[in-house]
């Protein structure tokens, strides 16, 4: 009994060491990261735009960030949309665009927010609490950036999470205003160096650029080995304006799974094939209300 | 128990003679999984080599504090521990070290080799022994990583180190899982006929 105390009384004392190591290295290195993680962010959005540091963003373009919520009140749940008002660069606030599950305008309240204050989640949080009171479960759900210039839509970029073979796969996907895919960044991901992981490797990424939303509304995967000049292509060994045709030749084509890692690329292919339909039929409904309601937003 | 190896000896023990791969055959999933190329093969056995110094000191450090009945236990807290105390200092100071190590990092809590070093050795050895038998082991690891990783890499995929040097590629079957296998069998029995011929001639037979 006397041994089965001290056991118990040890092992209690070194998860508690242990667990306060880990807890003062994340305290201490959490604000690096975070900062590290939204840098990174904007270089892949950039990047998947065609815009570097040495090929910058110009000023007529706006990002527009819309953030999705999900309502549950009582039995009913409704969609909010957090949108930006006013013209591009305007600041003219926010607003919370309640939307039901049938597609129909529900209410629409401002919310006291800033363009800097709308990126931190609790804040935002907190401000959408605040506006509307209690008695309502109001989650976040995901975000969307609307990406415009001369008023004119080019782009839509959508953060999404899917399982993967592993755990999680976290990407960013690139869609132009006809919700063909621009491309995609793999941005956090737990899968098997070597096999899973491979889903980073351009050879696969560039497989998904320029496919139509025809094709990806029945996009599969299908287990054969890459053509070569194909896999050259997409590589980018030979020159641009010839491996542009070559992709052209495959556009429709399903996509060509990993060697050994056929779950992941199942998981990236379906993944990316679900954001792109939800986005294309929520952005309908969104797009059509806020006609409807004649709610002025930048994009 | 005292240890009688110099620290040079410690590290070339390691290497060599208890090879964590070929000879004490330990951690066989990341040899078998991941060895497909070089650089895989360079990134794992650089974060086992972290991973496995910093614990073995721990360990060593606290040896006389630790309980045996849950020595196991606290071992597998210590390589938690470190592994994520580097994770996330890699990840908040080192981005672009991170992008390409995280992965790594995140599998080694599982290691077997990490803790059997800590209880063979660090668990009964002073520090500086621990250190250079921790440094050892992880040579160890990486050079049996990086040998299964340039046969894989070479006849896999034609390349070495994402060069194409060869220009076509061999055999497919070398990147795939079941490869590892044979590759890692047919390497010990490499490094064990080398042992018995040196031995053999040591003693004169050949």
């Amino acid at each position: 009994m006397k041994m089965m105390l001290t056991i118990i009384f040890r092992l209690t004392v070194s998860c508690l060491i242990a667990g306060t190591i880990m807890g003062a290295t994340f305290i201490f290195t959490n604000k690096a990261k975070k900062v590290n993680e939204f840098a990174r962010e904007e270089k892949v959005v950039y990047s998947l735009l065609g815009y570097s540091t040495a090929n910058p963003i110009p000023e007529s373009m706006g990002m527009h960030e819309v953030f999705r919520y999900v309502v549950t009140e009582g039995d009913s749940q409704t969609i909010g949309y957090l949108v930006p008002l006013g013209a591009h660069g305007s600041d003219a606030g926010f607003s919370f665009v309640r939307i039901n599950l049938e597609g129909e305008y529900v209410d629409n309240t401002d919310i006291a927010l800033t363009a800097d204050s709308v990126r931190d989640l609790g804040d935002r949080n907190a401000a959408i609490a605040a506006a509307f009171g209690d008695g309502k479960d109001i989650r976040f759900a995901d975000q969307t950036i609307i990406v415009t210039d001369h008023g004119q839509r080019t782009a839509y970029l959508l953060s999404g999470k899917f399982p993967g073979f592993k755990t999680h796969i976290a990407i960013i996907l690139a869609l132009d205003p006809g919700y063909s895919i621009i491309g995609f960044e793999v941005m956090e991901h737990e899968e098997d160096p070597g096999l899973g992981a491979e889903i980073e490797q351009d050879y696969f990424k560039n497989q998904f650029k320029y496919k139509p939303f025809e094709k990806i509304k029945t996009l599969e995967v299908v287990k054969a080995p890459i053509p070569d000049d194909y896999f050259d292509a997409l590589e980018g060994r030979i020159d641009e304006a010839a491996a542009i045709d070559v992709m052209k030749q495959y556009r429709d084509q399903d996509i060509y799974a990993l060697t050994g890692a056929t779950i992941s690329s199942v998981a990236v292919s379906s993944g990316i094939k679900g954001m792109s339909k939800k986005f294309a039929y929520r952005l309908d409904i969104l797009d059509k209300v806020l006609q409807e309601q004649q709610i002025a937003v930048p994009f | 128990m005292a240890n009688k190896k110099s620290n040079f000896q410690l590290v070339a023990n390691g290497i060599l003679q208890e090879n964590p791969i070929f000879k004490l055959a330990l951690s066989m999933c990341p040899a078998v999984g991941i060895s497909t190329t070089v650089m895989n093969g360079v990134m794992l056995g650089i974060a086992v080599l972290f991973v496995q110094v910093f614990s073995s000191v721990t360990i060593s450090l606290l040896k006389d504090f630790i309980h045996p009945r849950i020595r196991i236990p606290t071992y597998t807290l210590t390589i938690a521990t470190w592994v994520t105390v580097i994770d996330l200092s890699l990840a908040a100071y080192f981005p672009a070290a991170y992008a390409q190590m995280g992965i790594f990092v995140k599998i080694i809590v599982a290691f077997a080799i990490i803790t059997m070093r800590l209880e063979m050795f660090a668990s009964k050895e002073p520090i500086t022994a621990s250190f250079w038998d921790g440094i050892g082991m992880g040579l160890g690891f990486l050079v049996g990583m990086v040998a299964i990783g340039f046969i894989r890499e070479l006849l896999g995929s034609g390349a070495i180190l994402g060069h194409d040097v060869l220009g076509f590629k061999p055999l497919l079957f070398f990147i795939l899982p079941s490869a590892g296998f044979f590759v890692v069998g047919l390497m010990m029995g490499f490094f064990n006929w080398i042992e018995t011929y040196y031995a053999r001639r040591k003693r004169g037979e050949a």
